[in-house]
Order: structure tokens, then C-alpha cells, then sequence
């Protein structure tokens, strides 16, 4: 029974996770591009690819905006929480290795104490967000419980893993929810907030495009 | 509520280890002179629990010898360490070794579904 449920957790819903994340991502993309052709062409005809990018890497980089030099505690928060939140998944040992198993493909991989520390600030990140929703007025007017809900779908993966990396009591169902909630939180980006992972250098193009060409001014 | 019983019946459950019904002398350390650093903690490994096994049909599902890629049949590699054959001096070289040793344990692992199959149960911190 155990072995059946390890097998569906880290054989067909890791695929069936990825492929929703791959094939929903580009529906996702293409869609709204498909929209904004037919409903808003103005995002289009304005988008310029020196003005994007340009925008992009002031916005890329940390303190490169005004917006940024103003919030200095929001700024670190922010780009410490998303760097470890991508970087560690792909570069932790244990990931690198399964990999290899299956594919027989490998790279570099984290020390073991660096990739705890980083998993560490992706919950400390979780806990700032979830803190600051609560208590900062203009925040918490924006907020409802879909925010708290995912929250805790990104500290999960995260909090189950680091406690299964430190082998601590009821490893093994620690282990199943890291796997399952990582596949559901891969799987959601594309249709939840999160797919501002897909939509950023479209949005933060645009605007440097439209600052850029039509404005004359910076928007960083 | 019942999916909080499912997952407390599950920890339970999981944390349940069959008793290792053998002396420490049947466990073998697996500490390949291979592996300079250990980047996990060295598998205890029950070797004649496997040893008395029966689904296990013969000590060459391990201790095997291949010879230019042929499998030798009444071959055995009893006394060698797994790094004699499948180490080299390359890139990647620890990698493809812990390769073959998950491939090996785990591999069988999970086609028998018996025995322990999640990085922890083998690389146990106790």
C-alpha cells in the first residue's frame, strides 16, 4: 500500500503536474496575447523591445526603482523570498540526483547547508507576506482568503521538505505532502496569481514600452 | 477531519519498521572507498536479511560480473567493491556511482514493492 502511494506521488503526478504547468502556462500566454490582439491592440502596437527590456532590468534588479529604494525591507523580502524560491527546488541535491536516476542527466547542485538556508528564507518570506497582509491597512483592503490560502500552498513544499531534509518524527508523511503540495503548487501556477511568473515581462514590458515610447519618461 | 485521521493513521503507519530480526554483525555499513564525502549519512544495509531471501534468486542479482557488456552467468563479484566496476575517473564520476547503487536497491525496491524506497529510510540520520 505504501509503496503504491510513494509510486503515484513521484511517478504519474509529476508528469501529469508538469504538463499542466508546461501546456497551461502556454495556453495561458498565448491566450491573453490572442486577447489583447483582438481586444486591446494598443499593448501590442506600442511594445518595444529596447523600452521592455530596459524596464525589465531596472525592475530585475534590486533597488533599481524608486519604488524599491523606498520599501528597503519590502525590496529584500521580495527578492531573497523569489531567488531562493526558484533556485533551490532546481539545484538541491536530492532533486539533481532523481533526476539523474531517471534521465541519467545531472548538474551542480547547492551544499546541503546553504539549500536549508534558503529554504529557511522562503518560510521566513511566507511568514513576512502573511504578516504584512494582516497588518498593513492598504495591503489587508486588497487581501482575501485566497491570498492566506496561497501562501500557504507556496510555504508547503518548502516546510515539508526542510523538515524531511532534517529527518525529524513522521519523515515519511512529511515526504509525501513536500512531493504532492509541490506538484499542486507547479501545477497552479498557470491558473492561479502565481502566473505572474509568466505575465511579468509582459506587464513590466508593456509599461516600460509605453513610458519609454510614448511618455518619454522612466518608470523605474 | 477524516482527511487529519487519514494522515495521523499514515504517520503511524509509516513510522512502523518491520523489526530487523538479525544481530548488528548481518548489517553491513555501505561505505564505498569511493565515496571520499559523504553527502548523506552511509546506509545500514541488512545484507543477510537479502541474503535469506527468497525472492532474491541468486547472490549475482547484486554481486554480478559483466564481461565486455555480457552478463556472466555463474559469475560472481562477492568481496568487490561496487567502485571497481562502476567507477572512473571522469565528470559526473560520484554521480553515475550513486547512480547504480539507487538503481540497484531502490530499482528492486520498487519492482518487488518491498523494502524502502524514500532517500531517508536508507540514509537514516540514527
Amino acid at each position: 500500500m505504501m509503496h503504491d502511494i510513494y509510486y503515484i506521488v513521484s511517478g504519474p503526478m509529476v508528469w501529469i503536474s508538469m504538463v499542466l504547468f508546461a501546456a497551461g502556462s502556454l495556453y495561458r500566454v498565448f491566450s491573453m496575447g490572442l486577447l489583447a490582439a483582438k481586444k486591446d491592440h494598443v499593448v501590442i502596437s506600442y511594445m518595444n523591445i529596447r523600452y521592455a527590456l530596459r524596464s525589465i532590468l531596472h525592475w530585475i534588479i534590486p533597488y533599481a526603482s524608486i519604488s524599491m529604494r523606498r520599501r528597503p525591507v519590502m525590496t529584500a523580502v521580495a527578492f531573497s523570498f523569489h531567488i531562493c524560491l526558484i533556485l533551490t527546488p532546481i539545484f538541491l541535491l536530492a532533486h539533481v540526483l532523481l533526476i539523474k536516476e531517471s534521465w541519467n542527466i545531472s548538474w551542480w547542485y547547492l551544499p546541503d547547508r546553504i539549500a536549508d538556508a534558503m529554504t529557511l528564507t522562503v518560510i521566513a518570506g511566507c511568514i513576512f507576506f502573511l504578516i504584512r497582509r494582516a497588518i498593513r491597512p492598504e495591503v489587508r483592503y486588497l487581501t482575501d482568503a485566497s491570498d492566506y490560502f496561497l501562501l500557504a500552498l507556496v510555504a508547503a513544499p518548502f516546510a515539508s521538505g526542510f523538515w524531511a531534509a532534517q529527518h525529524w518524527p513522521g519523515y515519511n508523511l512529511a515526504l509525501v505532502i513536500h512531493i504532492l503540495s509541490g506538484e499542486v503548487l507547479l501545477a497552479s501556477i498557470p491558473f492561479t496569481r502565481f502566473s505572474h511568473m509568466l505575465f511579468f515581462p509582459f506587464t513590466r514590458g508593456y509599461m516600460g514600452s509605453e513610458f519609454g515610447g510614448v511618455r518619454k519618461a522612466k518608470d523605474w | 477531519m477524516n482527511l487529519i485521521i487519514c494522515m495521523g493513521l499514515f504517520w503511524v503507519i509509516s513510522s512502523l519498521h518491520p523489526p530487523v530480526a538479525f544481530s548488528q554483525d548481518d548489517i553491513l555499513t555501505v561505505d564505498d572507498s569511493a565515496f571520499l564525502r559523504h553527502m548523506r549519512p552511509a546506509v545500514k544495509f541488512p545484507h543477510q536479511k537479502h541474503a535469506v531471501n527468497k525472492r532474491i534468486q541468486a547472490c549475482s542479482a547484486c554481486h554480478h560480473v559483466y564481461q565486455n557488456g555480457v552478463w556472466v552467468e555463474n559469475g560472481d563479484s562477492i568481496g568487490m567493491e561496487c567502485s571497481e566496476c562502476h567507477y572512473e575517473e571522469k565528470q559526473d564520476a560520484i554521480m553515475d556511482l550513486i547512480r547504480v547503487y539507487h538503481l540497484r536497491c531502490k530499482g528492486c525496491h520498487w519492482e518487488q514493492k518491498a523494502g524502502p524506497v524514500l532517500c531517508g529510510e536508507c540514509h537514516r540520520k540514527d
